[in-house]
């Protein structure tokens, strides 16, 4: 019901924004692009907004950091502290690590920037594996989507490294160990090692007085750039392939079903930022992590218990604590024990994650582009192997806190550590078999569990005619229907599925199969065991 | 799940509960969604193959209703939905003033916490409820277009690569790949040269410590250490006189009684023995990865790594005999001076820490 | 004309008051947060000052008397009458220190010899407990064999002053000499063989400079040779200091490190993130 003010205040809006919209498109050109890109789809399941969780914790990060960075001195330079934290009074520390506690004790707002900034560091590498196990397991990275993958497997990278030069920064005892054993990692490189490490830091170990300024040009000035760039891309990709989205009621490979970017989406995604930062800052102010003042300044002749890297670096770590300990010698030369977990693990780990999409094509043959989305269960052999591998890292991760775990339960490292090495090959296998015949039980339950059975509903009237239910569907359907569980768009069929799928697809099928096939398979088909 | 089967058509026959359409994505008002268009579903698109004219531009659905929100026609729910949504906004606004006075007033890192969390914690609570009951765009079906080009671009794109690349590579091969390539990789090189100034070349100042003869052990604070200093079962952390921040060099003194020790080969005598006591000295640096080993387990008689738990037997000339350490902690040889204060007879006899490829002097038949 | 549900959401989205339970949660978990994060606990008993750097012990006969008798029926079958040792070791130069340690924290009488010494509630009163410290104490002199004395521990500075060379130096010799072992927070650890380390977080400063200097097994011990009394009073200070204000981060979790800081990131923050996306998003 409008009264006659709001249809005038309506008609006002309009012309101003009329003014605004020309003002614009007489320097740009920009109404077509812009109007593509308010009218803009994005699919609103909820699992998709991850990938929007790790973005706005890298626009917090940025937004913290450089609050920090105007407090941070990046100096090895030794003073005395004289503030207001008495255990560390008169003191000789690096002025890194004096400018830390003073931004924690001294600076208003600086304990909350600094823990907020940590906090938001731990989420946006949390909210990066999830989003990357989404994709996994879903199949969002087949074609044409294989780049993106790449650049998210190097955003993933840089921001483990970005942490962890992030947290070395403050020079504290508990970072400045991990920065120790990071350097005997490099050390032990064959040939380059020594060299290359020695380069790294200015010299021996600690290194030279330049190496907290180099960590810092790193921290604040390299990654962030390639971060920024990467994700940049990242989306720039994502917004012209348009985004995947789970097959259902009326979707296809060739349509898109979800909100427009204005004002449904910018609204919703707006409202998550907030709620990210309420749980970043509510996390900052309330829960404290890393607190550097009982660290105390890293010193070579210290070493603290509970010595583990952040989580995310934990698998390495455990990895470290996992290996036997061998070490490779012959003609006088060494093959360092720390080069297998620290550099050849993550080494064949990466190249591994790198090349999925066209391992993933190899294994499944399946060569065909895709916007629908795999659910996990219709990939029986992706997802166990996907499952293998979260439990192999997960057994690695727990291996970080050996010395914390045995506290806890009263039980040795060396049998945490013997258990925790077996557990990291029996565990993925077990953990294969287990999540490939959950996949296949779940195949044969009712339909999925968020979505309504849709497909044809074949009905025979009083003369014997064969009609087909929701005239509607006029083979419309055919696409993106799962009545026949498990058949895809193309033709192609999913694996390991035991109403008579095969696990072989169809090879190079094109992207655009003639629809005329698909309603021949649907209509052949009567109602399924899960209608 | 039961269906009933119904004549009538309409998609709605799936469900039993009938405010809910079959396909909600297709719209939301079911009675519109009787025959799609083909296009709506972009099968028309596929069927003429790639590229060959999408009927509306990309995103830009027709006949779909582009302003229906959830309440457009119940403005009385929506009137209270708005002050529901202002309440929420009210509460940000009043956090927002709490920050700033906690800020006048100390700025105590938990209160400013909690107003921050919970002033974004409303702002974003206000602005879902807005988008979701106020605000349009729900659920609008598109075609997803043609995000690669047709054959006729991709020819074009060929024939303007293949303009410059046969100039460059056929006629004049000799340029491109015979001088270019190998100049490039040089020139390249020599672009990444100067990266070598960031460090001091190695050296041999992985092989030794600042530990020479004569050298007085000190404590942290400069304290020249007796021979009577630590008790059995005690440790003290030791440091080369003039040298405590060199990173190579902090060592472990222990006292280990009256037991015995049973050196590696080329370590034996390194150690100080008197009435009752044994005094040994071992490099504190981990031979794993470096971090300070210093747990020292009185009962077993082993030094234990913080870092990766590497367990060393003392008695043994510091063994390793768990976890990932791969050779033993190097022995500081030991003696005395006129005075009773404890000096090293000389450098460790082998490199200290993490191993490192030309790290040639221990052998594993020297035990 | 029916108007259908936007989504498939969950219905306290059609009842804007539902939200009213999810929001006081998190408001009632805010003020949880909040109060454990401010409330401290315990600060430890602090000793009497004295110029002394040991605690007296009782020489009184009748005091004596009643911890030989206490001795005689609690410890006796083990560490022998006298305290020349059996089953258990000998006790003839131990000292105050040790007794009232291991007594005082519960890890002795043992039930058996062949069992690990664990912290406990003490078995016995204060009093009761320095009586048997009279009596150990009393077998030792006569024995040649004194050992060390219970440690006084001064209090540190008090909160006005802005200096504290006390906590200082604290700081600096736990970090050198006992954060390997029991954590840079002294939450404690693990060493080989399974022994735990403990915790120092409920310790007194009393016992913690009594550990210091007796070195319960499998603890290192330090003398006098290593540290000095005050040395010894500053690094007990320190522990009390930092154990018993509250932490200025908010809550501690575990003090343990990355470790539960990474756990509390990903279940709370994450989970807490990806139950926001569940609500503003489609689950189909």
């Amino acid at each position: 019901m409008t009264t006659v003010q709001e249809r005038s205040a309506a008609r006002k809006r309009a012309k101003r924004q009329e003014q605004i919209l020309d003002w614009v498109d007489d320097r740009f050109g920009s109404s077509k692009w812009l109007r593509s890109a308010m009218d803009k789809i994005f699919p609103d399941h909820w699992s998709f907004m991850v990938g929007e969780i790790a973005m706005y914790c890298f626009l917090i990060l940025i937004l913290t950091g450089v609050y920090l960075a105007l407090f941070y001195t990046p100096s090895s330079a030794i003073v005395h502290y004289a503030g207001p934290y008495k255990p560390l009074d008169g003191q000789s520390m690096t002025e890194a690590y004096q400018s830390v506690v003073n931004i924690s004790f001294s600076v208003r707002f600086g304990l909350l920037m600094r823990q907020a900034h940590h906090w938001a560091a731990n989420i946006f590498l949390a909210a990066i594996a999830f989003h990357m196990c989404r994709i996994f397991f879903t199949g969002a990275f087949r074609k044409p989507r294989e780049v993106n993958w790449l650049i998210g497997v190097t955003l993933l990278l840089i921001a483990m490294l970005e942490g962890f030069s992030g947290y070395s920064l403050p020079d504290d005892l508990l970072s400045g160990s991990g920065l120790r054993v990071v350097f005997s990692i490099i050390e032990g490189i064959p040939w380059i090692g020594p060299w290359l490490a020695f380069n790294l830091w200015g010299g021996a170990f600690p290194g030279s007085g330049a190496f907290l300024e180099r960590l810092f040009v790193i921290h604040e000035f390299l990654f962030p750039l390639l971060l920024a760039g990467l994700l940049g891309g990242h989306l720039a990709i994502l917004w012209h392939q348009k985004h995947t989205d789970f097959p259902g009621p009326g979707k296809t490979e060739h349509n898109i079903v979800g909100s427009r970017l204005w004002p449904q989406y910018t609204v919703k995604s707006t409202a998550l930022l907030m709620f990210i930062s309420a749980v970043v800052f509510g996390l900052g102010g309330l829960v404290q992590i890393n607190p550097i003042w009982i660290y105390g300044p890293f010193e070579p002749s210290r070493s603290s218990a509970g010595t583990q890297p952040d989580w995310y670096v934990g698998w390495l770590d455990g990895a470290l604590r996992l290996m036997p300990h061998w070490e490779f010698r012959s003609f006088g030369l060494e093959i360092a024990n720390p080069v297998f977990p620290g550099i050849v693990l993550p080494g064949v780990v990466f190249t591994v994650i790198y090349a999925w999409p066209w391992i993933d094509k190899r294994l499944f043959r399946d060569y065909a582009e895709h916007n629908l989305l795999d659910r996990p269960r219709d990939r029986p052999l992706r997802t166990a192997l996907g499952v293998a591998a979260l439990l192999f890292f997960t057994d690695l991760t727990l291996a970080s806190a050996t010395d914390l775990i045995g506290n806890g339960l009263q039980i040795s490292f060396e049998l945490l550590i013997e258990i925790l090495q077996y557990g990291s090959f029996i565990g993925p296998i077990v953990g294969f078999f287990v999540a490939y015949q959950a996949c296949l039980l779940l195949q044969t339950t009712q339909a999925h569990p968020i979505q309504r059975p849709v497909g044809g509903i074949i009905v025979r009237d009083a003369k014997g005619a064969f009609h087909t239910l929701g005239a509607s569907h006029n083979g419309d359907h055919a696409d993106g229907d799962h009545a026949d569980h498990g058949d895809h768009a193309d033709g192609e069929q999913s694996d390991g599925h035991r109403r008579g799928g095969q696990a072989a697809g169809v090879a190079g099928t094109s992207e655009d199969a003639p629809p005329s096939a698909a309603p021949a398979a649907h209509s052949a088909l009567p109602p399924t065991s899960h209608s | 799940m039961t269906h009933e089967p119904s004549v009538s058509g309409l998609p709605g026959a799936w469900d039993d509960a009938p405010d809910a359409p079959v396909s909600p994505a297709l719209g939301h008002h079911s009675e519109h969604v009787v025959a799609l268009p083909a296009v709506m579903t972009g099968t028309h698109g596929a069927e003429e193959g790639a590229g060959a004219g999408t009927p509306w531009p990309d995103d830009v659905p027709p006949d779909q209703d582009d302003t229906w929100f959830p309440l457009r026609d119940d403005p009385w729910r929506a009137r209270r939905m708005e002050y529901l949504i202002a309440a929420f906004f009210a509460v940000t606004g009043a956090c927002g003033i709490g920050i700033m006075v906690a800020y006048v007033d100390g700025a105590q890192t938990q209160w400013e916490g909690s107003f921050f969390a919970l002033a974004t914690l409303c702002l974003g609570i206000g602005l879902v409820l807005w988008a979701r009951w106020l605000l349009p765009g729900h659920d609008i079906v598109a075609s997803r277009g043609h995000h690669t080009s047709g054959p006729e671009e991709r020819a074009l794109v060929v024939a303007s690569l293949s303009r410059g690349a046969d100039a460059m590579l056929t006629r004049r091969g000799f340029l491109a790949k015979k001088v270019l390539l190998p100049v490039g990789g040089i020139f390249g090189v020599a672009l990444i040269w100067p990266l070598a100034s960031l460090g001091v070349r190695p050296g041999l100042s992985l092989f030794h410590t600042k530990w020479y003869a004569g050298c007085h052990l000190v404590t942290e604070d400069g304290t020249w250490v007796h021979v009577d200093d630590v008790m059995v079962d005690g440790l003290l952390t030791v440091y080369p006189e003039g040298n405590i921040e060199d990173a190579a060099s902090p060592a472990v003194l222990l006292n280990i009684g009256g037991a015995a020790m049973q050196a590696r080969p080329g370590q034996a005598g390194f150690e100080v023995k008197s009435a009752g006591n044994g005094l040994v000295c071992f490099s504190k640096i981990c031979s794993h990865a470096g971090c300070a080993v210093s747990l020292f387990n009185v009962l077993s008689m082993q030094l234990i790594c913080p870092c990766h738990q590497s367990t060393f037997n003392i008695l043994q000339d510091c063994k390793p005999v768990f976890g990932p350490a791969p050779r033993p902690l190097p022995q500081l040889p030991l003696g005395v001076d006129t005075n009773g204060y404890l000096i090293s007879v000389s450098d460790f006899v082998e490199p200290i820490g993490p191993g490192f490829f030309d790290r040639s002097d221990w052998k594993p038949s020297d035990g | 004309m029916k108007l259908p549900s936007p989504s498939r959401s969950i219905d306290s989205l059609r009842h804007p008051w539902l939200w009213a339970g999810p929001g006081a949660l998190v408001g009632v978990a805010m003020i949880v947060f909040s109060v454990l994060a401010w409330a401290s606990p315990a600060p430890a008993q602090g000793q009497p000052a004295g110029p002394a750097a040991v605690k007296p012990v009782s020489s009184n006969k009748a005091f004596v008397g009643a911890g030989q008798e206490l001795y005689l029926d609690h410890c006796s079958a083990c560490h022998g009458i006298g305290g020349i040792g059996g089953k258990a070791p000998e006790l003839l130069d131990v000292g105050p220190a040790a007794v009232d340690f291991f007594l005082s924290t519960g890890r002795m009488p043992l039930a058996s010899p062949n069992l690990e010494p664990q912290p406990h509630q003490p078995y016995f009163g204060p009093v009761q407990i320095a009586q048997i410290v009279a009596y150990v104490n009393a077998i030792d002199i006569a024995n040649g064999t004194p050992g060390p004395g219970i440690p006084v521990v001064t209090p540190a500075c008090s909160a006005e002053t802005p200096r504290c060379p006390t906590l200082s130096e604290g700081n600096a010799l736990y970090l050198l000499n006992c954060a390997q072992c029991h954590d840079a927070s002294g939450s404690g650890g693990e060493l080989s063989h399974g022994y735990i380390v403990p915790s120092l977080r409920s310790a007194t400063p009393t016992q913690i400079a009594e550990a210091i200097r007796v070195g319960p097994r499998p603890m290192p011990n330090f003398g006098p040779g290593e540290l000095t009394d005050q040395q010894v009073s500053s690094i007990a200070d320190y522990i009390a200091y930092i154990t018993g204000r509250p932490d200025p981060g908010g809550l501690g979790i575990a003090h343990f490190g990355p470790v539960p800081e990474g756990f509390v990131g990903i279940i709370f923050g994450l989970g807490i993130l990806l139950v926001v996306c569940r609500i503003i998003g489609n689950r189909g």
